[in-house]
């Protein structure tokens, strides 16, 4: 294994973030090809989180463009402030500068507002650009995206073209709610992030729970790993993990019984009908299923 | 790496040029003497969406054995590689397949105005006929004719939603950029709220004799699609496929052997299970601007009780629900099944999809 790419699994340790081989090599290769890094995977996989940790491991900013339905190029990109222009004239209105004059002053700089794109290229150190949940944005938004990913400049009329000299490295995560274009993904370095095996959901508890109890540690991991075989309507995430393992801790449990789990299974199954299921299925053959060794 | 591209384009993967010189821009950073690693540096390059991980894994334990020989790969390779665009229509396969068949010939250029389109008297009385019910030589031209009544349809609806002059909210923003130079507010702008388009998710049924309607209410569909902000499409007889990438293809012709490769004609329908795949794996496609589609007949070999469940769960986060069964189309059906009786409380609107007629009345529906 390459030094370079040890060096960043430990520092994303370091940073809280447990991690592994296929994560570490895609954030090296995205870091060193200077290519965006698309990352999917089911709600409540630590997407978001890698952008953080790299933001930390960098000692860099990072930008966060998050995407709804509707966001368009000016609220990602600029926008001038109106509100603020409005008033400079009205305070400025008696010194008698000429029409031109004024709308040089007023559509300087100190009147920009700096949107997430745009602020992502007027860094002093190459930041880190998250581009959160980017299936939710429109395929035009998409579009524009790639324009400005693809020489990192923007022009704005009334002041002119703003290059980057210290482009971002850009994290853009996806819950797959849509499909994005191939354009984009051909752009991308990719990377997949499943629920995580056993061992390393274990770490990833004792990790961000530090002081919990090693059997209930290993038994949570079990336990989500069996949960996640069920037929869910929502399939726990790592999130809804460490939320159950804090709460138990807090409730000074040292491992999984019926009258536990019974009480904070809330934690982790947020659909009625999932509660249900999984309460009929605890009546029928108890816990113990959920507790073994997976074949 | 060119070989391994080529190799990976021969399993499907859409790989481009830019793919292979990353790749190999890639290896300059990694350690090529760790197999895992190049493994992992690969993926991240070669592949953009989960599905494409098998083929991936294959090609890459196939060629990373064998990289000796240059011709062994794919002879390594050889029971798992897809067939190479499935022949459209099997001899022995069903009337639907004739249909296939037909319009896979008469497919392809959009563009091209249609020659075999019939009289205006001769249309009226296609346009009340059964789908099933016509040869597979008439077929190509019905289908034509789907097309071009859902554009005219699709032309009038965005025709309606011209915005009105009706004055909304005082934008302030856009007023006092108006006014900039003026000193005083005298131009107005005023905010309207954006109209959004409605969303379309389909989830057809393609079993037996259901696929014939799943064809055309598709087709009619999605030259219907400028109407609606997105389309999301689904098929499914015992599993659920989502087929939207497919159905971009850029030519009919296209469109049509690739639907025939996802096709699964491995017995009954599931609709119940079915649809809870489509809870589980893509909950956040439906929303309060969402328009849900099934097409279905009905016949479920599943449980209702879970059909019933999962549709309700549909339906609260749905704006709308239809439900299409060509049965209704007979005046002498009555939606008796178990699946079918479980299912129609919850739906919003049951129609006919069964001809021409009946597809020109749904769009008249498919607004919130």
């Amino acid at each position: 294994m390459r030094d370079e790419i040890r060096k960043i699994q430990e520092l994303m340790e370091a940073a809280e973030y447990v991690t592994d081989a296929p994560v570490a090599t895609s954030v090296h290769l995205a870091m060193r090809l200077r290519k965006p890094l698309l990352i999917e995977g089911h709600a409540g996989v630590g997407k978001t989180e890698i952008a953080k940790v790299m933001a930390r491991m960098l000692g860099t900013n990072l930008i966060r463009l998050q995407c709804y339905e509707g966001l368009d190029a000016g609220t990602a990109l600029y926008e001038w402030n109106y509100q603020k222009q409005l008033l400079h004239i009205k305070l400025h209105e008696s010194t008698g500068r000429s029409a031109k004059e004024e709308e040089r002053e007023i559509f300087s700089e100190d009147f920009l507002l700096r949107r997430p794109l745009l602020q992502a290229i007027t860094q002093e150190q190459s930041p880190v650009l998250l581009v959160d949940e980017v299936d939710r944005a429109d395929e035009e938004f998409e579009a524009f995206m790639l324009e400005v990913f693809s020489d990192w400049q923007v022009t704005i009329p009334e002041i002119g073209t703003i290059k980057a000299t210290h482009p971002p490295y850009v994290i853009l995560t996806s819950n797959r709610t849509r499909e994005l274009s191939d354009a984009l993904r051909r752009r991308c370095l990719y990377l997949w992030i499943d629920y995580p095996p056993y061992d390393k959901e274990l770490r990833i508890i004792e990790r961000k729970v530090p002081g919990i109890n090693h059997r209930l540690a290993g038994e949570l991991a079990r336990f989500m790993e069996a949960l996640r075989r069920m037929r869910l309507a929502k399939v726990p995430g790592v999130a809804e993990t460490l939320d159950w393992a804090l709460a138990l801790a807090g409730l000074h449990a040292d491992h999984l019984d019926d009258a536990v789990v019974s009480e904070t299974i809330g934690c982790v199954l947020k659909d009625a009908d999932d509660i249900k299921r999984f309460r009929a299925e605890v009546q029928k053959s108890g816990l113990a299923p959920f507790l073994q060794v997976s074949g | 790496m060119a070989r391994f591209a080529a190799l990976l384009r021969r399993q499907g993967l859409p790989v481009t040029l830019i793919h292979v010189t990353d790749a190999v821009r890639a290896l300059e950073h990694l350690d090529v003497g760790d197999r895992q690693e190049v493994y992992f540096g690969l993926r991240a390059v070669f592949v953009g969406r989960p599905e494409d991980l098998p083929a991936f894994d294959r090609s890459f334990e196939a060629f990373w054995r064998v990289a000796t020989e240059a011709d062994g790969v794919a002879e390594a390779l050889a029971p798992s590689l897809p067939e190479e665009a499935p022949p459209a229509v099997e001899r022995d396969a069903p009337r639907e397949a004739l249909a296939l068949e037909a319009w896979d010939e008469g497919g392809g250029d959009d563009g091209e105005e249609p020659l075999g389109v019939p009289a205006a008297s001769e249309r009226e009385a296609m346009a009340a006929q059964d789908f099933a019910s016509f040869s597979a030589d008439q077929l190509d031209a019905v289908y034509r004719l789907t097309v071009q009544i859902a554009r005219r349809l699709a032309r009038r609806i965005s025709r309606r939603r011209r915005p009105s002059a009706r004055r909304g909210r005082l934008d302030l923003r856009r007023t006092l950029r108006a006014n900039l130079t003026r000193g005083d507010l005298i131009d107005l702008r005023f905010r309207r709220r954006k109209r959004r388009k409605v969303r379309l998710v389909l989830l057809c049924d393609v079993s037996g004799s259901m696929d014939l309607y799943s064809r055309f209410l598709l087709q009619f569909l999605f030259a219907l699609q400028s109407v609606f902000a997105r389309v999301e499409t689904f098929t499914f007889s015992v599993h659920l496929t989502r087929v939207t990438e497919y159905l971009r293809a850029r030519s009919y012709h296209q469109v049509l052997r690739r639907l025939t490769a996802v096709r699964d004609w491995s017995g009954g329908t599931r609709i119940g299970e079915s649809l809870a795949e489509f809870n589980r794996r893509w909950p956040g496609l439906v929303d309060r601007r969402t328009i849900v589609i099934i097409l279905s007949d009905g016949w479920d070999t599943g449980d209702p009780d879970v059909l019933a469940a999962e549709l309700l769960r549909i339906k609260r986060k749905a704006g709308r629900v239809v439900w299409l069964n060509p049965l209704l189309g007979n005046p002498s059906y009555e939606p008796l099944t178990r699946g079918m009786a479980a299912a129609l409380p919850l739906v919003d609107h049951f129609a006919a999809a069964h001809n021409l007629a009946s597809l020109r009345a749904l769009a008249g529906t498919l607004h919130l």
